[in-house]
């Protein structure tokens, strides 16, 4: 017996190798690397000026903000939720810091803690929607996008953010060392201190729990729809943050900010190409953010390849369904999604 | 309940099954009611407090043109949504078929035909996203996530810098803002597709395979539906809808519109739930979302003609959505007959008992 067994331990060494590999291979964070990869290089073939420092300190930059209202959304799509209004969110903290910051040269920490309070208070309300009033989550964060749409509209009453001050600007724009731009240094901040929380705090893998199994995670102890009360203030609080980064990058806000943009979708879209599914408990927050990354390449490559803007939303639904078909574990998680949500709620 | 009590106790069990089946069909109708008196306590409030609005009848016809595109796309939203499945691309298939009509129409094809050749392509990429739903198995909302993005890119592509505009009259009358008498040609075109889609849900074999593979796939598979069919099918009718929409925005504006299809979306959604489509699947009337469609349209309409600016108009979209759906899960969950309320308040009781609070 011991015998065969050690003989079935020896044999499959290059076994074992291939199995890794194997996995490797299917690791999505990996697989988009690889997909970066080939992308900066085709595109750096046909114009060498693609892998310049300045382009690429420029691609990740522009990254920041999507990745994180990406990690803010990853949160909550981990616990099998969607969250629709992380753009007005954004909007609403760039216009609430804005005009302060034009008009009164509001420090920078206040700033912070303004946008944290105001991702924090539209958060609770989305949280309160789902988690107490049990409406869909959908639903539920399509209309707190139009109530915090109209809300946004209110606050800038017309007018316009164009001039922030110097402390700002130099945050959104300004390099820490040559090359490294201030928000990559805090994006990637941000996406650590999240994903070390996911991974090893209690909360954390009460996320992953719930998006996995709600029933089983009731079952073994844990306040399941407090968990989910979590997620949604922490989407807030992040696309708070998201919104800070915005006004420093772009230098503007107004009434439309982040939803003229689109920032609701392609941050769905950054995390579902980094593999988090909707079907809830798989995936990670580093997945979301190489895929805002793939995202801002993928459009920087777009544009060198001289094809007109106005097919940039192409190349992003391009991309998802790239990323849903190469998904081999999407085929049976579509239908096992819908029995959860059924029994679920 | 007194058919129940009569009841001897070996029928107890089917006789409280159905009374249950009738409890949420009951529910059903008196959702639809609801939502008729919030219509009716509406059009009072604003033809009283709204100068302009009520315009001696015809003013209030005249309105519903502002938002009859929106109904149509959500007739169509109404049916995906009752299978379980969610279709986003909606609004900017509506910018896509009014481009292609009018980009057709430009070039020099008869309009009406332009007009069917914009349909059936808005017909063949909703079979598109159903089809690559069913056969790869991804979640719809991703499907149509991705084809909002790329309608939207084509339409935008198509329609140039200068979308086409000034059709020719007959057009114009029937689509956009003709009328006969006082009422709108529009209202009569939604009238015939609002009666269309709730014969085909409430009254065809297809209708019952749409609710049934929402209420319960499994089931339905058991039974002999063919799920995916019926799904690729829903699809087509939501494109085909969505379609109509945006020959219908492109009538009203006697121009081809890229840019408005997307901001019919939303609305279009919470119609089809404030109208009682449950957003699993499975339950709603077509009627309560031919209902909804005039309670939203009047809701925005008469804050638009009070003065109000869109943004503050598709924020009270938003708190109706949020109030009405609060409300009627309540409804649901104390009711309790079906399974589901049952099963989340006993989960809600357990949970207490678990917290250390």
């Amino acid at each position: 017996m011991s015998a065969t067994l050690s003989v079935e331990k020896a044999e499959p060494g290059g076994a074992i190798l291939r199995d890794v590999l194997r996995k490797a291979i299917r690791l999505r964070e990996l697989q988009l690397v690889v997909a970066i990869a080939v992308v900066v290089a085709v595109s750096a073939l046909a114009h060498p000026s693609f892998v310049s420092p300045g382009n690429i300190s420029f691609m990740l930059a522009d990254s920041v903000v999507t990745a994180v209202l990406a990690t803010g959304q990853t949160i909550v799509v981990l616990a099998k939720g969607i969250d629709l209004s992380v753009a007005p969110i954004l909007g609403i903290a760039a216009v609430v810091v804005g005009f302060p910051a034009q008009n009164h040269n509001l420090p920078i920490v206040a700033a912070l803690g303004l946008v944290v309070l105001v991702g924090l208070v539209l958060g609770v309300g989305n949280g309160l929607f789902v988690s107490v009033t049990r409406i869909p989550p959908i639903i539920a964060t399509l209309a707190t996008l139009s109530v915090y749409g109209g809300l946004q509209f209110i606050i800038a009453n017309g007018q316009e953010v164009v001039n922030i001050p110097n402390a700002y600007d130099a945050l959104g724009n300004n390099d820490v060392v040559s090359g490294i731009p201030w928000v990559l240094v805090i994006g990637v901040g941000i996406a650590v201190v999240v994903a070390l929380f996911l991974r090893h705090t209690n909360v954390g893998r009460a996320i992953y729990a719930v998006g996995n199994d709600a029933g089983a995670a009731h079952r073994s102890g844990i306040p399941v729809q407090r968990v989910i009360f979590a997620t949604y203030v922490l989407s807030g609080v992040l696309a708070g943050i998201a919104g800070l980064l915005y006004l420093c990058h772009t230098g503007s806000a107004d009434s439309t900010t982040g939803t003229d943009s689109n920032v609701n979708l392609t941050s769905i879209a950054a995390t579902l190409i980094g593999g988090t599914t909707l079907t809830g408990g798989r995936g990670g927050v580093v997945g979301s953010v190489i895929g805002a990354v793939f995202l801002s390449v993928a459009l920087t490559a777009m544009v060198f390849a001289r094809i007109p803007a106005i097919w940039e939303p192409a190349g992003v639904g391009l991309l998802i369904l790239l990323a849903m078909v190469t998904d081999r574990h999407s085929s049976n998680l579509a239908a096992r999604a819908r029995r959860h949500r059924q029994g679920s709620t | 309940m007194t058919a129940a009590a009569a009841a001897p106790g070996a029928e107890l069990r089917p006789a409280v099954k159905s009374e249950a089946r009738g409890d949420s069909r009951r529910r059903d109708r008196n959702w639809v009611l609801a939502l008729v008196a919030l219509l009716a306590a509406e059009i009072v409030y604003f033809s009283g407090t709204v100068p302009g609005f009520f315009g001696g009848g015809t003013g209030l016809l005249a309105l519903t043109e502002q938002f009859l595109d929106v109904g149509a796309i959500a007739l169509g939203l109404a049916v995906v949504i009752l299978t379980g499945e969610i279709d986003l691309s909606a609004g900017t298939m509506s910018s896509f078929a009014g481009i292609v009509m009018a980009v057709l129409w430009r070039d020099g094809l008869e309009i009406w035909v332009a007009v069917v050749v914009a349909l059936l392509l808005s017909a063949a990429v909703g079979a598109l996203n159903g089809l690559i739903i069913t056969v790869f198995k991804v979640d719809s909302l991703l499907v149509t996530l991705a084809m909002q993005f790329i309608l939207g890119s084509v339409a935008t592509a198509l329609g140039g810098a200068s979308p086409p505009y000034g059709f020719p009259k007959s057009f114009v009358s029937i689509a956009g803002t003709g009328t006969i008498g006082p009422v709108p040609n529009q209202l009569i075109v939604f009238a015939f597709l609002a009666l269309v889609i709730s014969l085909l849900v409430g009254r065809t074999r297809v209708g019952r395979s749409l609710t049934l593979v929402g209420f319960n796939r499994p089931a339905a598979r058991y039974s002999g539906i063919r799920v995916n069919r019926t799904i690729v099918g829903a699809f087509v009718v939501s494109g085909l809808m969505a379609g109509i929409g945006g020959i219908l925005v492109s009538g009203l504006y006697n121009a081809a519109r890229d840019d408005i299809g997307n901001s019919l979306l939303l609305p279009g959604i919470t119609i089809a739930v404030l109208g009682g489509v449950d957003i699993f699947g499975g339950k709603g009337r077509i009627s309560g979302v031919i209902v909804a469609t005039f309670v939203l349209g009047f809701l925005t309409e008469g804050l638009l003609v009070a003065g109000d600016s869109s943004l503050s108009a598709t924020m009270v979209t938003g708190i109706l959505l949020l109030v009405c759906l609060a409300f009627k899960i309540g409804l649901d969950h104390r009711r309790g007959v079906d399974v589901r309320a049952l099963v989340s308040r006993r989960f809600r009781r357990l949970q207490s008992i678990g917290d250390p609070s």
